[in-house]
């Protein structure tokens, strides 16, 4: 589904990503840990074309991502296919809730609004908020807002969702109700990459988890295998410091 | 990207589009004015309303009338040349260049001849002789001759002596008085001044011998001090290498002298005095200078109006009927107010908004010159751009009519504050919220279309609106280019029937009818919008 082969991405000179190879499969849970720092959004950045890199490749089913200016079709393409669900929800205030959900079905898919108004309810059922669906975001609590974005990554179906820090800017019990939700999208085997702090996330919902640290992938594998026995002396001092759970 | 600017670059050309379809109605000059008034009838003579009597003044019985011995002069001139008198409205210190950009045909209100101004016009023999006549106060027995000005001022200080600003008499003043015992205080207005001597802001005043007749009357307080001094010639001017029509003006004066019609234009205003018998001799002489039909040709003796009619060309209003005659007026010219800003400012809007697209998401070539027009036109004023097309242009052959001038003038200037106020409004915009338009898979045209202009229109609400009002107060910069709105109506209508208080009372009136209004709509548009999720 994504592949990703020696990521190098510089801000000037410093390097943030220092040549990262890592594969998603169809369906699969990948969840990205480690310290602040590392790279984790960057890479989830990369990979959504969001921002430019200067070397190797992002594959994404048949679209690949280049080095430097992208063609916008290209860039284009890769997001149809690649959702995303940013740490600050960046709904769009001006319009409700089910505008969120309908803009971009209608506006970049040229689709009719009655035609995606009944997947987008059944979206907004999904994540508990159908009776929300004329609120408009100002009015809406931090974890509902995350919540109508998730649906609204959903209603352009795409074959992949990337969520960067879902639940950092949230208070416990609203990053559980969002948690739930995602929760809820990897049972129904939605493919995804998800950036967490949540080390219980990542050891029970997760297939694979991947620890970045200084820019690069330190160690991957099942959530067995990197808890309960980590490789590195990265992993395990950041396990140390962040706990396990 | 390419879609955007695919779109920027359509919408530039529609607006690029409307500007070219303005300049198609521009008309082009012809070779020969003479050849033009004959063949159209028409003789197109430039003057100011606003300088007011005797020259040229709205009747106050009806203010779409005018009155005046230039407009009496110009209806004669005309019928000598075969044609009909049409009037064209300008600012005073405009006249010239209305000629010279052919939007007139003819100057003629009060300009003195000069030696400069017959170098780069065409001037006429002169019409009318003036002086300048020094003006006091009847009970100030300080001054009762010119000498007395040469002595200091008992109260100690400098004697205040009003003059019309960029006028001969500041010389004069000076030549006469001496700038040790006086000081010169220049006016827009000629009753300006006789109104500040008369409640003593002001010693003395210098004025044109035909404005202190006619005036004279309105200022029973003041009377003549001394004799007139420093004579000199109204002249009508026209444009460089018009030989043939200046010949047929110069032609058709000395006819009106022989025939008794100037004397009787000017009596009938009240201004014939002992100078302009000096015009007999002009006409005397015409035939020394090549005008030699016109001085041996029969003519009629005219007959002088008898002294009675000559008292008093109009009545003076007073009080409700003054609404009642002048409202009608300022009202129509409140309509062109109106018309100026709601024109204007949508297409200010428009032009501003792609500025600052172009600025902020296009390619980088077009970022310096975009930069560059909103810094030249932020930076220059409004007047001089008006200036510009309505003067300039015409020289390369553009010759834009004064109402699209306007508009465009008012459009183009606004545009560079648009598109600053819209560029910092898009600005505001989080960055998140065009990645979020992004990774949803718009493309960024789509995304600015609908996520980011529509938030920023929200936010730039206010500051629109208030650029609105600058603007729809703007408008009055306009009537250097001809136009009369409400502010240049004001100007005309008080100093032609001297009732100040009431044309400005009426005029604040009018300009709050239409104001107020706006600043409700733009509250209720913002309360709306605002209740349905503006930026938080």
């Amino acid at each position: 589904m994504i592949v990703v082969e020696g990521l190098v991405k510089r801000h000037g000179s410093n390097e943030v990503l220092k040549g990262i190879s890592l594969t998603v499969a169809q369906g699969e849970v990948a969840a990205i840990i480690g310290p602040s720092g590392g790279g984790k959004s960057t890479f989830l950045r990369c990979i959504n074309g969001l921002e430019p890199f200067q070397g190797g490749s992002v594959r994404v089913g048949p679209h690949t991502l280049a080095p430097g200016t992208v063609a916008p079709a290209t860039l284009q393409a890769v997001r149809r296919q690649v959702g995303f669900v940013f740490q600050q929800f960046n709904l769009f205030p001006h319009l409700s809730v089910l505008d969120n959900l309908l803009l971009a079905p209608t506006v970049a898919l040229g689709e009719a609004r009655d035609a995606v108004l009944p997947r987008a309810l059944a979206l907004l059922d999904r994540v508990g908020l159908a009776a929300k669906r004329d609120a408009f975001p100002r009015d809406l609590s931090g974890g509902q807002q995350q919540r109508v974005a998730i649906a609204r990554t959903l209603v352009m179906e795409p074959a992949c969702v990337l969520f960067d820090e879902p639940t950092s800017a949230l208070d416990p019990v609203m990053a559980s109700e969002v948690m739930s939700v995602i929760t809820d999208l990897a049972k129904g085997r939605q493919t995804m990459v998800v950036v967490t702090h949540s080390m219980h996330f990542a050891r029970t919902v997760a297939d694979h988890v991947h620890v970045f640290a200084g820019g690069y992938d330190v160690e991957h594998g099942p959530p067995s295998a990197v808890f309960d026995a980590p490789q590195h002396e990265v992993t395990r001092s950041f396990f140390e410091k962040a706990g396990k759970d | 990207m390419n879609s955007l600017l695919r779109a920027w670059t359509r919408a530039l050309a529609v607006c690029a589009g409307i500007g070219a379809a303005w300049l198609v109605l521009a008309l082009p000059a012809s070779a020969n004015d003479l050849d033009d008034i004959r063949a159209n009838k028409k003789l197109v003579w430039a003057a100011d309303q606003e300088g007011g009597g005797p020259f040229i003044y709205p009747s106050d019985d009806d203010p779409d009338v005018l009155l005046g011995f230039e407009v009496d002069m110009a209806e004669k001139l005309a019928q000598y040349l075969g044609a009909e008198d049409v009037f064209a409205q300008g600012a005073w210190d405009t006249l010239l260049d209305l000629v010279q950009a052919d939007k007139a045909q003819i100057a003629l209100n009060g300009y003195e001849w000069s030696a400069e101004r017959a170098d780069k016009f065409e001037a006429s023999i002169p019409y009318y002789v003036y002086a300048l006549q020094l003006m006091a106060r009847k009970d100030d027995a300080r001054i009762a001759a010119w000498d007395d000005l040469k002595k200091p001022k008992p109260e100690g200080g400098k004697w205040q002596v009003g003059v019309l600003g960029g006028s001969a008499s500041e010389e004069v003043v000076a030549e006469h008085c001496g700038e040790t015992t006086c000081e010169v205080i220049p006016y827009d207005g000629n009753t300006d001044a006789m109104r500040d001597v008369e409640i003593e802001r002001l010693d003395a005043t210098l004025q044109d011998t035909p404005i202190a007749a006619f005036y004279g009357k309105d200022f029973p307080a003041l009377h003549y001090v001394d004799k007139p001094v420093a004579p000199g010639y109204y002249s009508i001017f026209v444009k460089k290498g018009e030989t043939e029509l200046i010949r047929q003006l110069n032609e058709a004066i000395v006819l009106m002298i022989r025939s008794g019609d100037l004397e009787r234009i000017y009596r009938k205003y009240g201004i014939w005095d002992e100078l302009n018998e000096q015009l007999l001799e002009f006409a005397e002489n015409a035939k020394y200078w090549g005008y030699l039909k016109a001085s041996m040709a029969e003519v009629e003796k005219v007959e002088m109006p008898d002294e009675a009619a000559v008292a008093d060309v109009s009545t003076r209003k007073e009080g409700w009927e003054i609404v009642t005659t002048y409202l009608p007026t300022l009202v129509q010219a409140a309509g062109m107010t109106i018309l100026l800003s709601v024109v204007s400012f949508p297409l200010a809007i428009g032009i501003g908004v792609l500025v600052a697209l172009g600025r902020l998401y296009g390619p980088g070539w077009l970022r310096a010159p975009l930069t560059a027009y909103v810094e030249f036109l932020r930076g220059t004023p409004l007047m001089l751009q008006l200036y510009f097309i309505f003067f300039v242009l015409p020289e390369v052959g553009i010759n834009v009519p004064a109402l699209a001038t306007a508009i465009l003038g008012l459009a183009i200037n606004y545009s560079a504050y648009e598109s600053e106020i819209y560029r910092a409004g898009l600005q505001a915009i989080p960055p998140g919220q065009m990645e979020a338009a992004l990774s949803l898979g718009l493309t960024r045209a789509q995304a600015i279309r609908t996520v980011v202009l529509p938030q920023a229109f929200r936010i730039v609400i206010p500051p629109v609106v208030n650029d609105f009002i600058a603007l729809f107060k703007d408008t009055s910069v306009c009537s250097v280019i001809t136009v009369i709105e409400l502010t240049k109506q004001f100007s005309i209508l008080s100093k032609s029937t001297l009732a100040i208080l009431e044309m400005m009372g009426l005029t604040a009136l009018l300009y709050l009818a239409m104001s107020y209004p706006l600043s409700l709509a733009a509250r209720y548009v913002e309360k709306r919008l605002g209740n349905t999720g503006a930026i938080a």
